[in-house]
């Protein structure tokens, strides 16, 4: 038991809750993996539209990846279709002259939009966390920033690469669940007061 | 009354969401059942060590526990509660392990009514000396005073939970308080 200061009368009174002294997902995630293999030949397959009618930020997430794969492909393989862009427009370069990917400029900047929308959002719930539990989340964040620039270092140096581009999506896809657990899960703990 | 309505909804809202894991984690979603598990850790965790008084155990019983409710998700009925699904799998893990280690439960044949306000000691004190006190109960006396002491159950899910006629549950509780009594008195669990 941990050493507790509080004075009590009654059992009633005594915390229900007492976290474990470490952290028990990873043994209970290992354990289920082979669970998992076995659910995912057995379950049932289901509507994509009702799977994401479930959790929207998933399918937000799911819709941003693709948007990130086409946009990548896009820069890589597609025919330079190109548009003048407007003076002081994103892409304009001195003058105006310059030719920048439709594609890739359109894809650019819904994914912007998305994702800025979510960490705003999520910018608030982090204010409002107790702060060991603001710290892991900040540090997910973190590692997913450092393997990202890394990836996309990377991608500069050999812009071909498909699996430096998966992994690119894979990082945006992973950023995306870890602010919308955030959004969820502390936005609700938030609400009932816990 | 605002504010009870606005609980409610909360309330209701959480269930939702806690719902819609449960869809994602019966799909075989990993990460909806580590949010499930992320929010209902500490109190499995809690009860396992109330009830085995090891660290080891219990952070053993409460990975089996998760475990075992992952593979029995499909037999989670919806719009009942998780915490208390989570307890009673989490129960016959430590009974089932009690079993294999040859520690029958002890209990007592006479039946008394359970009055939680009566849990009430006459002095306040610390909560390590009221834990210390829960610990040194035999075991079946710990079990029901945990369950429905602790966390609230009533004689009836506390013995179901258990497997012991709901009368045994009274009688191991009334024996539970009085021990607890005397040993917080004369200063035994200190």
């Amino acid at each position: 038991m941990n050493e507790h200061e509080r004075k009590v009368a009654s059992p009633g009174e005594l915390p229900q809750e007492i976290p474990p002294a470490r952290d028990l997902w990873p043994g209970i995630a290992a354990a289920i993996g082979a669970a998992d293999d076995v659910r995912a030949v057995t379950a049932p397959l289901e509507p994509a539209r009702r799977r994401f009618a479930v959790h929207p930020l998933l399918g937000l997430a799911a819709a941003i990846s693709c948007v990130a794969v086409g946009m990548w492909l896009g820069r890589v393989s597609a025919p330079p279709v190109t548009v003048a862009a407007a003076p002081g427009e994103p892409g304009a370069a001195p003058g105006g002259a310059a030719p920048v990917p439709a594609a890739s400029l359109a894809l650019d900047a819904r994914f912007d939009r998305a994702r800025e929308e979510l960490l705003r959002d999520v910018a608030e719930r982090l204010a409002a966390l107790p702060p060991e539990s603001r710290a892991k989340v900040e540090a997910s964040l973190a590692d997913l920033q450092r393997a990202r620039t890394d990836i996309e270092a990377a991608l500069g140096r050999d812009p071909g690469n498909a699996l430096l581009q998966a992994m690119l999506v894979n990082s945006y896809q992973d950023e995306m669940r870890v602010l919308a657990a955030v959004r969820d899960t502390w936005g609700y703990q938030e609400d009932v007061g816990a | 009354m605002a504010d009870g309505g606005t609980a409610g909804a909360r309330a209701v809202a959480v269930a939702d969401i806690e719902d819609a894991l449960v869809a994602r984690a019966r799909r075989g979603d990993a990460r909806a059942f580590e949010r499930l598990y992320r929010e209902h850790a500490g109190r499995v965790h809690g009860l396992c060590l109330r009830m085995a008084r090891d660290p080891q155990l219990a952070e053993d019983y409460t990975q089996e526990t998760f475990i075992r409710a992952w593979r029995a998700l499909d037999r989670f009925e919806a719009r009942s509660r998780m915490s208390t699904w989570l307890h009673r799998i989490a129960v016959n893990v430590i009974l089932e392990r009690r079993r294999r280690r040859d520690l029958p439960l002890e209990f007592v044949e006479d039946a008394a009514e359970y009055d939680r306000d009566n849990d009430t000691l006459d002095t306040p004190v610390e909560e390590a000396e009221l834990e210390a006190a829960i610990g040194s109960l035999p075991p079946g006396a710990r079990d029901v005073l945990t369950l429905c002491g602790i966390y609230g159950y009533t004689h009836g899910e506390a013995a179901a939970m258990l497997g012991i006629a709901e009368g045994t549950c009274k009688a191991q509780l009334h024996r539970a308080r009085a021990l607890v009594r005397a040993r917080v008195a004369s200063g035994e669990a200190r």
